[in-house]
């Protein structure tokens, strides 16, 4: 991960590490909405207070995104346990990956898979892949050890592989 | 991880997440371009003070150390040096939270406004000397959230 003092803008911060902090928040809520309420808050208070603090600043802001997630289900009587939080079902539709001219269709078929795999195996890949976090950091986060997160993340690939498998089998 | 797993991650990196929506953008930049907000009227925080005064007084005492004296030759720095305390610490507690019901923005969206107001506290400290510095301020946001009735 770039370093912070490297970027003299938000704006410029923001372009790169924005994308991957809305689609962290986007395991943890319900809609698009909710996410970039989450995101907007949680980068805005980050630039003008947090950003001199010492460690990670994507780890920073992806607990700060989980914590205001978890919040606002707890505010909206959601019954979301702390432990169990990535939404299994019935979230908004929406692209969660840029399109690209080239193997859209691949693209297609890897978001959708995605979509399938168990919501704790998810969160775990996003932050893994995407939001560059080692398996200590994502631990942490999730209330895990390392060791269950890099299994998860293991389950998470093998289970894609199986899913991308039987697609192209089939068609 | 056999290979072909490797090579399933390698593919998984190459997908860029969607881009911020303009919209999104958009908010950011008001919130982060915009002024600070005005503090709070002072008698709905007068109380605040009971708690930042001592927090202030305790940090000046953490520092000024009576009959300690720098070694001759030795700048006298603010715990050995300013530029070594570190932030250490920070958080932020919600005191209070109101929502203000229903506004319309100059472009004719209706957004609803809440006021907050949080007690911010960030501790800094030199880790040679132990000194340490603890700043408390109150804060007060507003936030306008557009709405929509779909």
């Amino acid at each position: 991960m770039e370093d912070l003092p490297a970027h003299d803008s938000w704006k410029q911060w923001f372009q790169s590490h924005g994308p991957k902090l809305l689609l962290c928040a986007r395991q943890w809520t319900r809609s698009a909405a909710d996410a970039e309420d989450i995101v907007q808050d949680a980068f805005v208070r980050f630039w003008r207070r947090q950003r001199h603090l010492p460690g990670e600043p994507m780890a920073l802001l992806v607990t700060s995104v989980r914590r205001a997630a978890l919040d606002r289900a707890r505010g909206d009587d959601r019954r979301v346990r702390r432990e169990d939080f990535a939404f299994a079902g019935d979230r908004e539709a929406f692209a969660e990956f840029a399109s690209g001219l080239e193997a859209d269709e691949r693209r297609l078929a890897l978001e959708e898979a995605l979509g399938r795999l168990p919501p704790e195996q998810r969160e775990v890949l996003v932050l893994k892949i995407w939001a560059e976090l080692t398996f200590e950091q994502i631990g942490r986060e999730l209330g895990l050890s390392p060791n269950t997160a890099a299994s998860r993340y293991r389950y998470a690939l093998a289970a894609l592989r199986q899913e991308l498998t039987a697609a192209d089998c089939h068609g | 991880m056999d290979d072909e797993l490797k090579a399933l991650e390698t593919e998984l990196r190459s997908l860029r997440p969607a881009p911020v929506p303009d919209r999104l953008w958009r908010r950011v930049a008001a919130a982060l371009d915009e002024a600070p907000a005005r503090p709070a009227p002072i008698a709905d925080l007068r109380w605040l003070w009971s708690v930042a005064l001592p927090a202030a007084a305790a940090a000046a005492l953490m520092i000024w150390q009576p009959g300690v004296r720098p070694p001759a030759g030795e700048p006298l720095a603010l715990g050995g040096g300013a530029a070594t305390l570190r932030p250490v610490a920070a958080e932020n507690v919600l005191v209070r939270a109101r929502d203000e019901g229903f506004v319309t923005l100059d472009d004719g969206t209706t957004a609803r406004r809440e006021r907050l107001v949080f007690l911010d506290t960030i501790t800094w400290s030199n880790p040679r000397t132990n000194v340490s510095l603890t700043w408390t301020v109150p804060r007060e946001e507003v936030r306008v959230v557009p709405v929509s009735f779909q």
